[in-house]
């Protein structure tokens, strides 16, 4: 092999891997570097005549630094961790039924799994509307059974953003875990049995920990989607309740104050930020408590 | 000494009957092989015994205790894995410690306790070692370990070396006959490698492929006289001849009358029922009883009972020993083993197409009935 080949191939990564790199670097970082910039800008002056440093201010900071902004935060955060938690408790026996058990119709569930992307993410959240508005399937089901006289009001609540954001990201914590547990040596469960354990503690002690990574990628991807969810709080939480995607909306589009929404994303990212840096490193001491334990032992 | 005792199992498998009133025993404290050809149903057996599958009707007792619907996790049985079964996320201490922490031993006694079933194994320095990093055999250790350290009533190893080279096969063969007589464990041993099951078993059982028992016995027994033409087919090879039985006057000695190859004497301490003049059955002479030469053997040296002549169809050089098939009259092909215990000369070599006589004592035969 020639020695120009030799060297194209070790840098074959490179390559392979530039236009990506280029594309992630124009089309999102670049982007976010004039977010940052224009959370620093006074919304008096129009922003392409203040391309100077001299003008930067902290102002748009100061201003958000409240209890209202703050609970807007809290508040995302607290549905991401709700949703997280029961797409978690509900996708992982479905991973688990499908990966270890299902044979036959295997293919026909995992295409059932993902039949709702293949409609729009609008029309999926608007179906919804006929289930839970006061003349919907559920109401009109309540009331057949008796269990109602009243219909009672779904929409436009807490509840309903809750179930519909619940709804839409299942499959994205189901299909990491499937994956995982797909590959999953069914004799290890065997072994665990064999040597003593019951089928709860062969779960906690070989199961769990050995689809981890899956759990960790499902809820990543679902906490962050959660978090910075913005149709389905507008749509079917109403307008009293904001959410970080609405109230940022809210800045840039409605109030036209482009610094402020600015700033707000980037208080709402670093909140998102800590809160990721808090389940990881809770993660890892978990981890380094169990290597304590093991050398401990050895 | 807890003994496994199996009786009238019946068991069906996605609706294949695999076994069917089914009856075992295995003495307690023995190294007991299950030896069968693939698909006999013996590891459907251990699996009935370990407790993963559940008979469809009959018992299993260990010593005098029914545990038929005692569950895996409650039977003083510990299984082997043909794969391991390692648990990836744990090193070797914590797979062996895995059982230990289950029944909540402490920190001191579990440590104690595995570090004794490493220094068993020969893996002490392993402690700390990730089980994914280790070699087969390592991992084959590992595994053995995290079930002894339970000190189970019964081990059950199912096909414990067939992922391992030749080698180290032999090795570990060793190390595990060495480990059950140190531990007086019951070892069930589920393998289909003869050798392999004659090298280890205090006791064997011959699986035949629909999942009847052809033979319990000890190795030598099973191999000097197997019970039928299947036994002696799988476990070693075997030539078989079949023919009439007479009676002779001299007691234990019979001779078998083998259409156009004459009589032949054996001498055997055999009783059975079937054994009467008259009867139509087979004569089993294993290979390396079998004397190959050129030339016609006289002479008190040479005082063999039994000859045929034939033609020499194959030559395989092993080694250790040649292999030599001759065809005979009838069409048969008989199969030999000549030790090579001196440098062969050149020029007094058998070839392909030499005629031979082929030679046996009158006790190097077993009967079988047909």
């Amino acid at each position: 092999m020639s020695n120009l080949k030799k060297k194209f191939l070790n840098q074959l990564g490179f390559f392979v891997g530039t236009p990506a790199i280029l594309w992630q670097f124009l089309f999102l970082w670049v982007p976010l570097i004039f977010v940052l910039y224009i959370s620093f800008t006074s919304a008096v002056t129009p922003i392409i005549n203040s391309f100077s440093f001299l003008n930067l201010t902290i102002n748009n900071y100061l201003e958000l630094l409240d209890f209202t902004h703050l609970k807007v935060i809290l508040r995302s955060l607290f549905i991401a961790s709700v949703n997280t938690f029961l797409c978690l408790t509900i996708g992982y026996p479905v991973a688990y039924y499908l990966a270890l058990y299902l044979k036959k119709l295997k293919s026909l569930a995992l295409f059932l799994l993902t039949l709702p992307f293949w409609i729009n993410f609008l029309v999926h959240i608007y179906a919804w509307f006929f289930i839970l508005e006061r003349g919907g399937l559920l109401n009109q089901l309540l009331i057949y059974l008796g269990l109602i006289s009243e219909p009672l009001t779904f929409i436009n609540s807490q509840f309903a953003t809750a179930l519909v954001m619940l709804h839409v990201y299942l499959p994205f914590m189901i299909m990491p875990i499937y994956t995982v547990l797909e590959k999953f040596n069914k004799t290890l469960i065997e072994a665990s049995l064999d040597l003593g354990a019951t089928h709860g503690q062969t779960f906690w002690r070989v199961t769990i920990p050995l689809s981890f990574s899956g759990i960790r990628t499902g809820a990543l991807l679902v906490f962050v989607m959660s978090f910075g969810e913005y149709a389905i709080p507008i749509l079917m939480g109403g307008s009293k309740t904001f959410y970080v995607g609405g109230l940022i909306t809210e800045y840039f589009l409605i109030a036209r104050n482009m610094p402020k929404g600015a700033a707000f994303m980037v208080l709402s990212t670093l909140g998102l930020g800590l809160a990721l840096i808090l389940m990881l490193g809770f993660n890892l001491s978990a981890k380094s408590k169990t290597r304590a334990k093991i050398s401990g032992a050895s | 000494m807890n003994g496994i005792r199996l009786v009238n199992i019946d068991k069906k498998l996605s609706g294949t009957q695999v076994l069917q009133e089914f009856n075992l025993n295995i003495p307690g404290g023995s190294f007991f092989a299950l030896l069968g050809p693939s698909g006999c149903g013996k590891t459907t057996l251990l699996r009935l015994i370990a407790g993963f599958e559940q008979v469809d009707a009959g018992k299993i007792f260990l010593g005098t205790e029914d545990i038929t619907n005692t569950p895996i996790n409650q039977r003083r049985i510990n299984t082997v894995f043909q794969n391991y079964a390692l648990f990836p996320h744990l090193n070797v201490f914590d797979n062996i410690a895995y059982g230990l922490r289950l029944k909540n031993f402490s920190l001191k006694d579990i440590k104690a306790k595995v570090e004794q079933v490493l220094t068993a194994v020969h893996m002490e320095q392993f402690a700390d070692r990730d089980v994914t990093l280790l070699s087969g055999g390592q991992q084959q250790r590992v595994a053995l370990a995290r079930a002894i350290v339970n000190e189970p009533a019964v081990l059950l190893l199912d096909e414990p070396l067939a992922a391992l080279d030749l080698q180290l096969r032999e090795k570990m063969l060793v190390e595990l006959i060495e480990l059950q007589s140190q531990l007086k464990t019951t070892f069930v041993y589920v393998t289909h490698d003869q050798t392999e099951a004659l090298a280890v078993a205090d006791y064997m059982v011959i699986m035949g492929p629909q999942g009847v028992i052809e033979q319990v016995g000890a190795p030598k027994e099973i191999y000097e006289y197997p019970a039928t033409s299947f036994v002696a087919n799988f476990v070693g090879s075997s030539n078989i001849f079949q023919g009439t039985l007479l009676a002779s006057e001299v007691e234990e000695h019979w001779e078998l009358m083998v259409d156009q190859l004459g009589n032949f004497s054996i001498a055997t301490h055999q009783s059975e029922f079937w054994m009467k003049d008259g009867a139509e059955l087979l004569m089993s002479v294993r290979p390396e009883k079998l004397v190959i030469s050129k030339v016609k053997l006289t002479g008190p040296k040479h005082n063999f009972a039994n000859s045929v002549t034939g033609t020499v169809s194959a030559i395989i050089y092993h080694g250790r020993s040649t292999e030599y098939n001759v065809s005979l009259k009838t069409g048969q092909l008989i199969q030999i083993f000549e030790q090579n215990d001196q440098h062969l000369v050149v020029g007094d070599l058998i070839d392909y197409d030499d005629q031979v006589y082929v030679y046996w004592h009158s006790n190097a035969a077993t009967l079988m009935p047909r």
